[in-house]
């Protein structure tokens, strides 16, 4: 094998040769750091306001900010109006993931105290807005689920025990399939004319569970229960999949101020699907109230109280309403609460847009009130002619929008007033 | 939709076209129109299969040379992907009252559209080859034809679906339409044709056909299912980026001593069925030598559906010619090829690295053995023959004599381009020997030549083609189209970042040199905990090799970072075993549905790199932990890269990065599938920096990469991916659609506007020009 040895001395030396350095040129010139103006995270708050506000053509701001408030307007016109079903009894589980990836810090101050600081808002709100409603609840941390009110209708509960240094100490990791599942069979029991929702503010990107999830979505499905989800970091699949199955809604918040919009967004009642509606009457009792001197015990958590309800099936005495008497399970309301409901199920109308310009004196023309010229409401006067010019002050200032019903013309803020506070149409009340 | 394409009328089976399919289609005709190959690198996830059915069915279905279309896909979901995709596209030119006579349909190996009852059951691709080929080898049929009783009894029974196959009259053929694999094996089973041969034999009446490379580009099985096709086919390679790897490797053969021991048994057992048949029947050997002396073409065309021999070269003049005297006896091709065995046998003892060229090892041959080059070239050939006329039923055990016999070949064949290596050992590191003869293809274009040569147009495509000087080059063509589209977006919906070094500000890098620095170590793992902290679901890293890999992973576990990452993740490991991988993936899978979320880390040039997809929730990110260079150590690459040096003008460096970064952009081009699909892409070395390297990327992934994130450090970076995720959580606004997707209205306008433009300009670059006031509804 003498020729074959020859060919290999030259490979060895070849081998040799080539080894130490691989024909790969990547020595990296110097002056990595700082090359770019790229930011710190804490620099991050910064930058996100100029990622909203652009000057415009005439490097104006006003513009931006005029388009910031034009697009919430148009969020809010877009909302549904129309006169839908909507399950005015609700019992909805919050359930609070309290686990370690609560304690990041990209929503100030930080996620924990975000978050709880939105809850408490959430659950005044809630209960202001849906006074025949009840709601509890849980929390999720080191795998396990926890829960910290049963279903009532009593705002100052729950906001209690969410303000309880305890339950606001994140750890471990979360496991939303035991937060669903207790929240789950603790709305087992709910009556039928009432809906049932699970509303998850999440902040993990992973679950512990101990089962197979999917099952838990069917079991939701089967008990008709509406999940909805508020990602706090980004976008996890399976709490797509659970909101998509059960009909809810899932966003994720871009930030603190997001947060509160989405949040808020669960607390109108959600429409009611036809097959639901099944029960039409509901019984309910419309308690006394009464003063108590000396101080009795309510039948409800055993307090003393001076002023309270006497239940009017029997007679126990209750501390608060809207709630189901512990006694006789009478649901108890008083009519100021139902009628407060009652906005929801009746909206006011959308207003429409006036366009300014030529056409505006027809417009005039056909109202029939005096002050055609001014806001109905606040009496403010629109701006006499829109000029080409300074489109964006009137864009901001003096839009008119008009009551479709009766043809009364207001400002921007009465408009946004009249239908997130008021609910009613003062144009139309006074006819 | 539809609509006209200078001059073409194109159904375009979806309501709305992406302006980059638009361009693609374009370019793709110019290329059809001048009958010259073509290099066109798509976005993935841009409907690339779709765009190129529609134009090319429009064009051969409007003129009347009716080109047929060679679709070449690489592994079997993609051929079924486009299959269905050629379907949906035919039902809705029938849909626009397009009467056509239409064939399509895919051919894969026996083992996918087998539909006998016993073969199909067998595991291993190679075991269903071999008992169909037991079944189907002509002298088997011979011999129940002739019914004799001793002999049926013993030979294997006979496929049914093949015998009715053959029974039938050539134009028996299936209607029109298009089928995909199931839909032709479910239609085998009815008429009892059996899907394989039937696919095979109906290539030549069908207006598109979609199968692997192998069957255009391997020579031994090019010749056999891809000869009847004529001139003026339409070729295509999808997902092209490794074309030249595959040529290389169809033409490269290892030998070990198993291999030869096996062959040197069933030498044996030729020899002793020569003598069996000598005694019994003596004039089957003389009539086959005779046949001999005619030359091989004759013999050749006496075969018709033969597959028991893959012949890896045929060419002409070796058709010519007669087998050479002194291999044309059937004891004397024995006597032969035993002697080479016992020569690869002596070869194979040698305790160091050997390489040379293959005219030092003929040389050598002729010095030792006194075999001549010639003889050597037949090899494959005659051997085919034999086993013929041994009427011999188990192939199987003849595999490795058969592996021989194609090296014999291959070797006299080619003086040029290739390279033989000796080595004794698997690793260098080993004490144990394990002598493996590699017989190295070093010349992309020794195989695909036959292809460019015989087919006008061909078409090279794939979602990440950067850099594309270099493969006209490594494939030896001159294309008349070349062009790399972007991608259209409403929202970017990847971000490619590239982080240059940890939050310490140490750099980070696989560089050999670093890669085992304990910071670099460290900086690569506090990136891994990182990214599944914020992350959702998926997250898929790749590494440069399996051995930096597990030393990698070893060093986290000691630093009990990976304890750190299982709090967030699920952690699941690639390993070359296949049957492990894809368990690690059906798990990773689960663990991306079911909220618990994953890591996967594989390897860049591993199973995983290439045929996955990671869409939507089963890779929101990806992460390239190092530039992913190949082992240059090879002794195979570096023969490879002076072959090239010395050959194309191709620097090694410039060879390697190349390869790196196609490989690089393959792994984190698996993140996004299509436009509703979002991702992250980190590149984690700080050579990713640099421009050289940043420039090979593919155009629409440079696109993404602003000069904000070339050169980050993980926190920066770590601060850009939150972001992103955030905002690419938010609902899509679908109003804003009519920037990427065109109606039929827009593409009329847009047309009209180019015309009139005129034809000045020549190229208006749509994938750029922003559009006004269109807005798609829903
Ligand atoms: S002929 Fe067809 S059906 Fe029969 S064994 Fe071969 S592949 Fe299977
Ligand atoms: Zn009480
Ligand atoms: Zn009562
Ligand atoms: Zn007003
Ligand atoms: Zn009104």
């Amino acid at each position: 094998m003498a020729t074959a040895s020859k060919p290999a001395a030259k490979v060895a030396t070849n081998g040799a040769t080539k080894k130490a350095a691989p024909p790969i040129d990547d020595e990296d010139s110097h002056g990595l750091m700082g090359a770019s103006g790229q930011g710190y995270s804490w620099e991050e708050e910064y930058k996100r306001s100029w990622d909203v506000l652009q000057e415009d053509e005439q490097g104006s701001l006003v513009g931006a900010v005029n388009s910031i408030q034009m697009q919430m307007k148009r969020r809010r016109l877009n909302k549904d109006t129309k006169v839908v079903q909507r399950g005015i009894i609700r019992h909805l589980y919050l359930v609070i993931d309290l686990s370690r990836a609560m304690a990041e810090l990209d929503l100030k101050p930080s996620r924990v105290e975000c978050t709880l600081a939105l809850a408490e808002q959430f659950v005044a709100e809630y209960f202001d807005q849906n006074p025949l409603s009840q709601l509890g609840v849980i929390i999720t941390r080191d795998a396990l689920a926890e829960k910290l009110t049963e279903l009532s209708g009593n705002p100052t509960d729950h906001v209690d025990v969410i303000r309880k240094k305890a339950n606001r100490e994140p750890r471990g990791e979360p496991s939303l399939q035991n937060a669903l599942d207790l929240a789950r069979t603790s709305l087992a029991h709910v009556p039928a004319h009432a809906s049932r929702e699970i509303l998850v503010l999440y902040a993990s990107l992973t679950t512990c569970d101990p089962d197979n999830i999917i099952d838990t979505i069917d079991a939701l499905r089967r008990n008709e229960i509406r999940v909805s989800v508020v990602g706090l970091s980004a976008e996890v699949q399976v709490c797509k999949t659970i909101c998509k199955e059960t009909k809810g809604t899932y966003r994720v918040v871009m930030n603190e101020g997001h947060f509160k919009e989405l949040l808020f967004e669960n607390i109108p009642p959600p429409p009611i699907a036809m097959a639901q509606n099944m029960s039409n009457l509901i019984k309910m009792g419309f308690p006394i109230t009464r003063n108590f001197d000396p101080p009795t015990l309510c039948a409800c958590h055993h307090k003393p109280i001076r002023k309270g309800y006497a239940c009017p099936g029997c007679s126990s005495t209750i501390c608060d309403i809207p709630t189901d008497c512990p006694v006789c399970a009478l649901t108890l309301v008083s009519s100021p609460l139902l009628a407060r409901s009652y906005h929801h199920l009746f909206p006011v109308d959308n207003y429409k847009e006036v366009i300014p310009g030529p056409p505006l004196p027809d417009v005039l023309a056909t109202t029939a009130t005096p002050l055609a010229g001014h806001c109905f409401a606040c009496l403010q006067a629109f701006a006499p002619k829109a000029g080409a010019s300074n489109a964006a002050l009137v864009g901001l200032r003096s839009a008119r929008y008009e009551c479709g019903r009766c043809m009364n013309s207001f400002c921007w803020d009465c408009d946004v007033y009249v239908h997130e506070v008021l609910h009613s149409c003062p144009g139309c009340v006074n006819r | 939709m539809k609509f006209d394409l200078d001059g073409l009328p194109i159904l375009f089976p979806y309501d709305y076209i992406y302006p980059e399919q638009y361009a693609y289609m374009r370019d793709m005709k110019r290329a059809l129109d001048q009958q010259g190959h073509c290099l066109l690198e798509m976005p993935s996830g841009t409907g690339k299969t779709v765009s190129l059915l529609s134009l090319i069915v429009a064009y051969q279905q409007y003129y009347p040379e009716k080109r047929k279309l060679i679709y070449c896909s690489r592994t079997v979901p993609e051929i079924e992907k486009a299959l269905a995709e050629l379907q949906r596209l035919m039902e809705y030119r029938k849909s626009q009252g397009m009467k056509e006579k239409f064939l399509g349909l895919g051919l894969t190996s026996r083992r996918n559209l087998c539909v006998h009852p016993e073969v199909s059951k067998a595991k291993w691709g190679q075991e269903v080859d071999a008992q169909c080929r037991n079944k189907t080898a002509p002298w088997v049929r011979e011999m129940h034809k002739s019914d004799k009783e001793g002999e049926a009894a013993n030979a294997p029974a006979l496929c049914n679906f093949f015998e009715a196959l053959e029974n039938a009259e050539e134009e028996a053929s299936m209607p029109p339409g298009v089928y995909t694999l199931e839909d032709i094996k479910e239609w085998g089973r009815e008429n009892g044709y059996c899907p394989y041969f039937l696919s095979r034999r109906m290539i030549a009446f069908a207006n598109v056909v979609i199968y692997s490379y192998h069957y255009l580009l391997d020579p031994k099985v090019a010749e056999l299912v891809s000869k009847e096709l004529s001139k003026d086919c339409i070729v295509v390679f999808d997902e092209a980026h490794n074309i030249d790897n595959v040529c290389t490797e169809s033409l490269s053969i290892d030998i070990t001593r198993p291999m030869l021991d096996a062959s040197a048994r069933s030498v044996t057992a030729l020899s002793t069925r020569i003598d069996e048949l000598k005694a019994t029947n003596s004039e089957k050997l003389l009539s086959e030598y005779s046949r001999l002396v005619e030359g091989l073409r004759a013999t050749q065309e006496s075969r018709a559906n033969e597959e028991f021999m893959n012949n890896p070269i045929l060419s002409d003049d070796m058709l010519q010619e007669a087998v050479p005297g002194n291999i044309r006896r059937a004891e004397h091709f024995v006597a032969f090829l035993r002697r080479f065995i016992e020569y690869l046998k002596t070869r194979l003892r040698v305790m160091h690295v050997v390489a040379e060229s293959s005219t030092s090892f003929l040389q050598h041959v002729k010095e030792i053995t006194f075999i001549d080059k010639k003889p050597l070239r037949f090899c494959s050939e005659r051997l085919g023959s034999l086993i013929r006329t041994l009427e011999l039923t188990d192939l199987a055990e003849y595999r490795a004599l058969q592996t021989i016999a194609a090296f014999a070949t291959v070797v006299a064949t080619y003086q040029k381009g290739f390279i033989l290596i000796l080595e004794p050992y698997e690793n260098d590191m080993d004490t144990i020997p394990n002598p493996v003869l590699h017989l190295s293809c070093l010349d992309a274009t020794i195989a695909i030549k036959p292809v460019f040569d015989r087919f006008k147009t061909v078409i090279i495509t794939s979602g990440t083609l950067s850099p594309m000087e270099l493969y006209p080059t490594l494939l030896g063509f001159t294309p008349v189209v070349v062009q790399s589209y972007q991608m259209t977006l409403t929202r970017s919906c990847f971000l490619p970042l590239t982080i240059t070094r940890g939050s310490d500000q140490v750099a980070i890098s696989s560089k050999f040199e670093v890669r085992n620095d304990l910071a670099v170590v460290r900086n690569y793992g506090n990136i891994l905990i990182e990214y599944a902290k914020i992350v959702p679901d998926g997250l898929v890293c790749f590494f440069p090799s399996y051995l930096y890999m597990e030393s990698i992973v070893t060093a986290w576990n000691d630093l009990g970072m990976l304890q750190e990452v299982l709090k967030y993740k699920l952690i699941f490991i690639e390993t070359p075993d296949a049957a492990e991988t894809s368990m690690a993936l059906e798990n990773y899978r689960m663990a991306c549905d079911n909220g618990r979320g994953a890591v996967l880390l594989s390897v860049a040039r591993g199973k995983v790199s290439e045929g996955v997809d990671f869409d939507h929730n089963y890779g929101r990110a990806v992460i390239l932990f190092g530039i992913p260079y190949q082992y240059t150590e090879s002794r195979i690459l570096k023969a490879r890269l002076e072959y090239l040096r010395d050959n194309s003008k191709i620097r090694e460096n410039d060879f390697l990065t190349f390869d790196a970064m196609r490989h690089g952009a393959q792994c984190v081009g698996r993140v996004l599938r299509g436009k509703t699909d979002y991702g992250l892409m980190v590149f984690a070395d700080k050579r990713f920096a640099r421009a050289d390297k940043r420039s090979k990327l593919p155009k629409w992934i440079n696109a993404g990469m602003t000069e904000a994130c070339v050169n980050l450090s993980t926190d920066m970076a770590l601060a850009m991916s939150k972001k992103f995720l955030r905002s690419m959580a938010q609902p899509f606004e679908h109003n804003q659609l009519g920037v990427s997707l065109w109606d039929e209205e827009e593409l009329r306008r847009r047309q009209e506007k180019e015309a009139r433009k005129g034809e000045v300009s020549g190229h208006v670059d749509f994938g750029t020009t922003a559009m006004e006031g269109v807005e798609v509804a829903g």
